[in-house]
Formats: C-alpha cells, sequence, structure tokens
C-alpha cells in the first residue's frame, strides 16, 4: 500500500468511520430511551451503555484495519502482560476475541474449516483453528485483521497458545516472545516470581526492538495505573452480581468483558467501566434485576459457548434462572489487587502467574465455592468445553466436589467455546430441563 | 545369514522386584522430561509410565473427560486401580496441558497413597530457564529427601550423573547406527525403551550388546523417521515390518527426542537443566516448527529414509499443532509423509495400517 492510500484509509477511519460509529450509538442510545421500546417478557432493557459498548469494539477493529500502516502491531494472548505493549504505542490485537467475534456471529465454523483443510485437526482449539483459518484465508467479520510485528504468547493461561502462537510465527515470520508462567499446583514460590519478572523484562526489550522507540517509565506508570482502574471497577461491576435480583449476568459479562481483555490500560476503558457501574448501582437501588421474575441463580464455570450465548441466555430466562457470576469473567477482576502501578514490572509478573487457569484444580473448586457463598447461588453450570482442556480437566470432580461437600447442585455442560459442531442443542436443552428440576426441588 | 539374536531385555515387573528386594526406592516417573541422576542419586529408580497401554481405562472416567488424551487417561485409571502401588512416589513433569491437569487432579482430589511430586519443564530458550529449571530440579530432590531419607553430595549427585550420561551416550550411539542393525524394528524398540525401566548402569550393557552386532549394510526395506510420542501398541511396529518398511530414524518424544547430551555447567543442578532443556526440538518444549523439521530433515537426511510416519495418540494438542507445517516443509524437501492417531488404549485399527501401506507403496 502506498503512503498516500493508507493516509487516506487513516483519515477514512478516524474521521468517517468514527464518525458513522458516533451516529449509530447516539441513534442506539435513543432508541433505549424511547419508553415501550423495549418488548421483552424474559430481559431487562440492555443496559444505556451497551451502546457505547459496540461503538468501542467496532472501534477497535477500525482501527485494526489499518493499524499496520500506521505504527507496530502486536498480536497477544488475552493473558499476557499488556501494559508494556500499549506504553510503547502498540496496536494491540488478541485472537481470542476475535474468535470470539467469531463465534457470536456465527462465522467462527466457516472460518475454521480454512484451517482444517490446511491439515489444523478438528480436535485442537476452536479459537487456535477460527483464528488460523482466518490468518490463512484473510477472511473475518471485522473486515481486516493488521499484519502482526511481534507475537507474544504467554502460557499462564494453557500451553496451547504456546503452539498456537508458533504456527503464527511460522506462518507471519514475525519474532515470536514466549512469557512462560510456571503452573501453580500450590502456591507462588519467589523463584517462580522471579523467572516471570527476568522474561517481561526480555519481553521489553523485545518490544523495544520491534517498535523502534524506548519504553518511558512514566508512561508505563500511567498505563499500569489504568489498567489497575478498570479491572478494579470491572471487579465491581461484577460484584454487582451479588445483589439479588442481580442487575447483570453472566451472559452480559461475556459480552462486556471485551474492553478490560483487549483494552487494558486505556482511559476510555476506565471511563466505560465507571459509568457500567454507576448504572447498574442504580439498578440494584431499583431493585431492577436483569432476568426478570429471577428464582434462581446460578454460577457459570468456563468459557462462554460463544455461538450459542443467545440461546443458552433464553433458555434460563425462560426458567427464571439467572446466571450470576462465573469464574471466567471473574478472572479479569480477582487479580486487581496485586496490581502496583509504582512498581508495574515486579507487579506484573505476580498478577500474570496467577490467573484461575495457571492454578490448581482445588483452587478452582474453591474459588466456585466461594462464589456460591458470595452470589448466594442455587447452583453451578461447568461447561465441559473440548477445546479447552486446561479449563475443563478436573471439572469431574469438582462438580462431584460440589454435589457432595458443599451440597450444590451442579451440572456438567458437554460443548465447546467456538465450535458450533460440538454442541446438540437437543442434549443440552434435555440436560438443563434435568438440571432445573433438580434445582426446584 | 540369520539375524542375530537379540540381547534378553529383563521385564520391568522383573526389574521392579529386583530393585524392590534389594531395599531400593521407587519413583514412577510420567512423561517426558526429567533428570534420572536425581532419583538415582536418592538410590530411587525411576520408573516411567506411558499409560499403560491395553489398560481398562474406566477406573479413570470418573475424573477425566472422554476428550482427554489416552496416556493421561490410561495413566489414571492404573493408578486408581493399584497399578502403581509398588512405587514410593509419582512423578508428574509438566508436558502440556493433559499432564498437567493430571498432576493437579492426582494432587487435588484422586489422591493415591503415596506422594505425588511434579516438576516444571520450562518453554521456550532464554538464560532465566537453566536457572529455574536447576532450582526445579533441587526442589524435586528435596522432596526425594523426604521419601528416601538421603540428602545426596554434590559427589554422588555427580556421580549418578556420570552413570546416566554413560547410558545416555549408548543410547544415542543406538539410535545413530539404527540402519545398520540387524535387528527387527520390535526387537530394537524393546532393548531402546528399557531406558524407561532398566538402571543406567543395567541398560548401558544391553545397548552395547546389540552396537557389537553393528554391519556395514542397511537394513534392507523401505527406510523411515517415526515421529510422535510413543510406539504403543507395539504391534504397530510389525505392522511397519509387513508393509515393507523398516524404521532407520526416530523423532518419539519417548526416545529420539530425549538424546540427552551433557550439560556444560559444573554446578550439576544447571549440568541437568542445560541438558534437558538442550535436547532435541520437541513440541512439549515449545519448540520452534522450524527448529523442528530441521532435526527431523536430518534424521532423514542422515538415515537415508524415505518418508515419515507421524504415530500420535489421539488428543495431543502439542503434536498436532505442528504437524500442518512439518508436513509441508517436508514434502517440499521431497519426504512424504503420513499421520496416523491411535488410543493406545485400544488395537491398532485396520484404517492405520492401511495409510501405512499406502505411505510405503508411494515411496517404494
Amino acid at each position: 500500500m502506498t503512503l498516500g492510500l493508507a493516509k487516506y484509509q487513516h483519515l477514512a477511519v478516524s474521521f468517517l468511520g468514527r464518525g458513522a460509529l458516533r451516529y449509530e450509538r447516539l441513534r442506539q442510545e435513543a432508541k433505549l430511551k424511547r419508553k415501550g421500546s423495549w418488548k421483552s417478557e424474559r430481559f431487562a432493557p440492555p443496559l444505556s451503555t451497551s451502546p457505547r459498548l459496540k461503538e468501542l469494539i467496532s472501534l477497535h477493529y477500525l482501527k485494526g484495519r489499518t493499524a499496520d500502516e500506521r505504527g507496530p502491531v502486536a498480536w497477544v494472548t488475552s493473558g499476557a502482560p499488556v501494559e508494556f505493549l500499549v506504553a510503547l504505542g502498540y496496536y494491540v490485537l488478541y485472537p481470542e476475541n476475535h474468535g470470539a467475534v467469531c463465534g457470536i456471529r456465527r462465522v467462527s465454523e466457516k472460518i475454521s474449516v480454512h484451517a482444517e483443510d490446511a491439515g489444523y485437526s478438528r480436535d485442537l482449539c476452536s479459537y487456535a483453528r477460527t483464528d488460523i483459518g482466518a490468518a490463512l484465508s484473510g477472511e473475518t467479520p471485522v473486515g481486516r485483521l493488521p499484519r502482526p510485528d511481534l507475537l507474544v504468547a504467554c502460557t499462564n493461561i494453557c500451553q496451547t497458545v504456546l503452539l498456537w502462537y508458533q504456527v503464527l510465527a511460522a506462518h507471519f515470520r514475525v519474532p515470536l516472545v514466549i512469557i512462560d508462567t510456571p503452573f501453580l499446583y500450590g502456591e507462588a514460590t519467589e523463584r517462580d516470581i522471579d523467572f516471570v519478572r527476568k522474561q517481561i523484562e526480555e519481553a521489553v526489550a523485545v518490544a523495544e526492538r520491534v517498535a523502534g522507540r524506548s519504553l518511558s517509565e512514566s508512561r508505563l506508570m500511567q498505563v499500569t495505573r489504568r489498567s489497575k482502574e478498570a479491572t478494579e471497577l470491572w471487579l465491581k461491576v461484577m460484584e454487582t452480581g451479588k445483589a439479588k435480583p442481580a442487575p447483570i449476568t453472566a451472559f452480559d459479562e461475556f459480552i462486556h468483558m471485551a474492553p478490560i481483555v483487549e483494552m487494558r490500560g486505556e482511559q476510555f476503558t476506565v471511563d466505560y467501566y465507571r459509568a457500567m457501574l454507576q448504572e447498574l448501582e442504580a439498578r440494584v437501588r431499583q431493585g431492577s434485576g436483569a432476568v426478570l421474575r429471577e428464582r434462581k441463580r446460578l454460577i457459570w464455570d468456563n468459557l462462554p459457548i460463544w455461538p450459542r450465548v443467545r440461546w443458552l441466555s433464553e433458555k434460563l430466562a425462560d426458567r427464571g434462572v439467572s446466571l450470576v457470576a462465573s469464574t471466567y469473567t471473574n478472572a479479569w477482576g480477582e487479580l486487581a489487587d496485586l496490581v502496583d502501578p509504582e512498581h508495574p514490572l515486579e507487579s506484573a509478573a505476580k498478577v500474570y502467574l496467577h490467573p484461575i487457569l495457571n492454578r490448581g484444580t482445588g483452587h478452582k473448586l474453591a474459588t466456585m465455592e466461594k462464589m456460591v457463598r458470595d452470589y448466594q447461588a442455587d447452583g453451578v453450570i461447568l461447561h465441559s468445553d473440548r477445546s479447552c482442556k486446561p479449563y475443563s480437566i478436573g471439572q469431574m470432580d469438582q462438580r462431584e466436589r460440589l454435589g457432595t461437600a458443599a451440597g450444590v447442585p451442579a451440572l456438567l455442560l458437554e460443548a465447546d467455546h467456538n465450535d458450533p459442531r460440538s454442541f446438540s442443542e437437543e442434549q443440552a436443552a434435555s440436560r438443563l430441563a434435568a438440571f432445573f428440576e433438580v434445582l426446584e426441588a | 545369514m540369520a539375524p542375530p539374536n537379540p540381547p534378553l531385555v529383563p521385564r520391568r515387573d522383573e526389574v521392579i522386584r529386583r530393585h524392590r528386594s534389594s531395599g531400593g526406592r521407587l519413583a514412577a516417573v510420567l512423561p517426558i522430561h526429567y533428570s534420572r541422576a536425581v532419583f538415582r542419586a536418592h538410590r530411587m529408580l525411576p520408573v516411567e509410565v506411558w499409560g499403560p497401554p491395553g489398560i481398562d481405562t474406566s477406573p479413570g472416567d470418573a475424573h477425566l473427560q472422554s476428550y482427554t488424551c489416552g496416556i493421561v487417561r490410561s495413566s489414571l485409571a492404573f493408578v486408581l486401580s493399584g497399578g502403581l502401588d509398588v512405587a514410593d512416589i509419582i512423578v508428574v513433569p509438566h508436558g502440556c496441558d493433559s499432564l498437567q491437569g493430571l498432576g493437579s487432579v492426582l494432587l487435588d482430589f484422586a489422591k493415591p497413597r503415596q506422594p505425588v511430586a511434579t516438576l516444571y519443564v520450562p518453554r521456550g530458550p532464554r538464560s532465566a530457564s537453566v536457572v529455574f529449571l536447576a532450582e526445579e530440579l533441587r526442589a524435586l530432590s528435596r522432596r526425594l529427601s523426604e521419601i528416601s531419607g538421603i540428602e545426596p553430595t554434590l559427589d554422588e549427585l555427580r556421580q549418578a550423573i556420570a552413570r546416566e550420561e554413560s547410558a545416555d551416550r549408548a543410547l544415542a550411539d543406538l539410535l545413530d547406527a539404527r540402519p545398520h542393525l540387524p535387528f527387527a524394528d520390535a526387537d530394537f524398540y524393546r532393548v531402546a525403551r528399557a531406558r524407561e525401566y532398566l538402571p543406567a548402569e543395567d541398560f548401558e550393557p544391553l545397548a552395547r550388546a546389540m552396537l557389537a552386532e553393528r554391519v556395514a549394510a542397511k537394513r534392507p526395506g523401505i527406510p523411515v523417521v517415526l515421529s510422535g510420542l510413543v510406539p504403543e501398541p507395539m504391534n504397530f511396529l510389525g505392522a511397519v515390518a509387513d508393509a515393507g518398511g523398516v524404521i532407520v530414524g526416530d523423532d518419539l518424544a519417548c526416545l529420539g527426542r530425549r538424546r540427552y547430551a551433557p550439560g556444560r555447567s559444573d554446578d550439576p543442578w544447571k549440568h541437568l537443566a542445560e541438558s534437558l532443556l538442550d535436547a532435541p526440538p520437541d513440541s512439549t518444549r515449545g519448540s520452534s516448527t522450524a527448529d523442528r523439521l530441521a532435526w527431523i530433515e536430518k534424521l532423514a537426511t542422515d538415515s537415508g529414509a524415505k518418508a515419515v510416519v507421524f504415530y500420535l495418540v489421539k488428543f495431543c494438542e502439542p503434536e498436532l499443532f505442528y504437524l500442518p507445517q512439518l508436513r509441508q516443509g517436508l514434502e517440499e524437501r521431497g519426504l512424504k509423509s503420513v499421520v496416523i492417531e491411535t488410543d493406545i488404549a485400544e488395537s491398532l485399527s485396520h484404517q492405520a495400517v492401511t495409510r501405512l501401506e499406502a505411505l510405503l507403496e508411494s515411496v517404494s
């Protein structure tokens, strides 16, 4: 692409695109304000911040279309330390989030087939297949994904990302930084923390070299401060779900978590969650629940079933069941206390070692039990996710312990987070119906 | 001339019984990378658990989903059905998400009668990995001390390292000499894989005895490199022979990817860490596709192989991710390949045999 064309596209994105998205947001906000415009018998009206979310996400991908013409681009895993990349001016793309977008828009299967045709097995993670399929074919529902200059994979969510990013590194022929976080079967040791800290420092050096600029300490502290603030607000947003009725469900959180995952460290993310929290607190004061006639409250474990989020949310709401929290969305809030903006790299080592997915099966059970107590939940749905072994292995024991030791009914629901071919609506409906009977007994 | 008789390999249970009766302790170790010398310095025999194949996996079905790799499911079933009762400790190195899950389930839920220890082998090449892994090995040693009652001196550790390195050299020599060793693949693998449970000092004479039969001529047949995890069920090797193939190069996780060269440092812990981290490229250590491709290509070139067989355990993500790029790279270098997936708890399928035959016919 010539410089002139790039500039033209950039201008188009900056002004025309932004303008169009803002217009659409205002239109949606006005629609939400109109009395009688919301007719659902299951759910409360969407949050008034929802159009803003759509604008944020759309703008993020709109910027991405030409990001590789304007500055450095990094593709990173969802659990990777991102603050130093933001501080260095990288446009950061999260292939997992892009995978989720494909899942929600029901194109993940179609895009995955490109990867499968190239020889990638259907037994591989469906996010990875979606992403590799998009890289091979250029197909995406967001217009275009920018080519990466740098890949950053952090193993704190799984080993899969390391293998997946090796594929991307070979495909794009760009540097891959691996931040290897030792799995915590128990508590983290000093050597675990030290090992991760050294790797983050090495990653910064590589990112500086690729970006052709040095990391400003004050800028990193500012980004980390925003990251911490947004994480704290996100945690508070989720905690409003403790109210009865819950003003927000985990299904809403699955959608509203996008900024905390892919836009950490930005001021607009802080502003967005602050506004969202205010609105939710108002709903709590008004006693307004996200699910109309909330009768039962459940916790969700594991990733969402992206292509069936709506189907599942309606199925539950039909029975007055509100999904009040999830271990998955909680993972982006529960570590807020560990973030220290005064010592950004040191604290990052601790923070990024401790996501729930990097901790043992017993810790996850304890987290679920605590959530059941804190959110006064009546049961747990454990999504046995064919595509996510680190999250799913251990669930059979966790379900059993929840039932026997804690007396909490728990359902193991077989599916896949992004591949609709591994989900049977009929089977799920019948498992859920049986579970509802147990809950109501 | 008739092929020589292969050396007699002591059976696993026989070795365990003998070691036990001499007062030795036993560690059951899951795949893939760990340092045998650390165990031997504690007068403990590490015996590896790759499944085992062909067992009833149902005892583990209450703990693991059906989409978990067969090695992990079989291993858990074996633990729960008392198959590892003879061991004083179970050690689970971190090889992949499924082994990680197994270690965690054993520690938190299944809780076998013996203690469970874990070992994190770092991914990605970097200097900090050596220091980290050296510390991990020290921590494992401290854990073993609780059971063995022994705190090995550095000299004792060095002696154990020397014995293991000598056995490792013998294994590497065996692998290099494979095209010229006039033994059936099943016999070769029986000897080479005895490294999984024999003490180094017992393994080395076996390997040397086999090496003494080396001949100038290469074995007749269609030469192939075998990649993947583990050659189980073992009748797969017979199927290769029946189809006219001979295995001349090995890139299996249980064997060729554990050709450990001695470390460089004087400090024995760092020395051990370097040895593990410098092993041939491997999916479970996150090696780059380019490194793995170059390694397999070298194996093929050195041994004169015409094709590569990827023999996988179903649901093995680490292996599956590499396949398309590896196969394409091999194809570009004139090497055909086939992927055969199997469940170690089941017998070899007709489909697998047919795929193998088709590959060998295409390169004969």
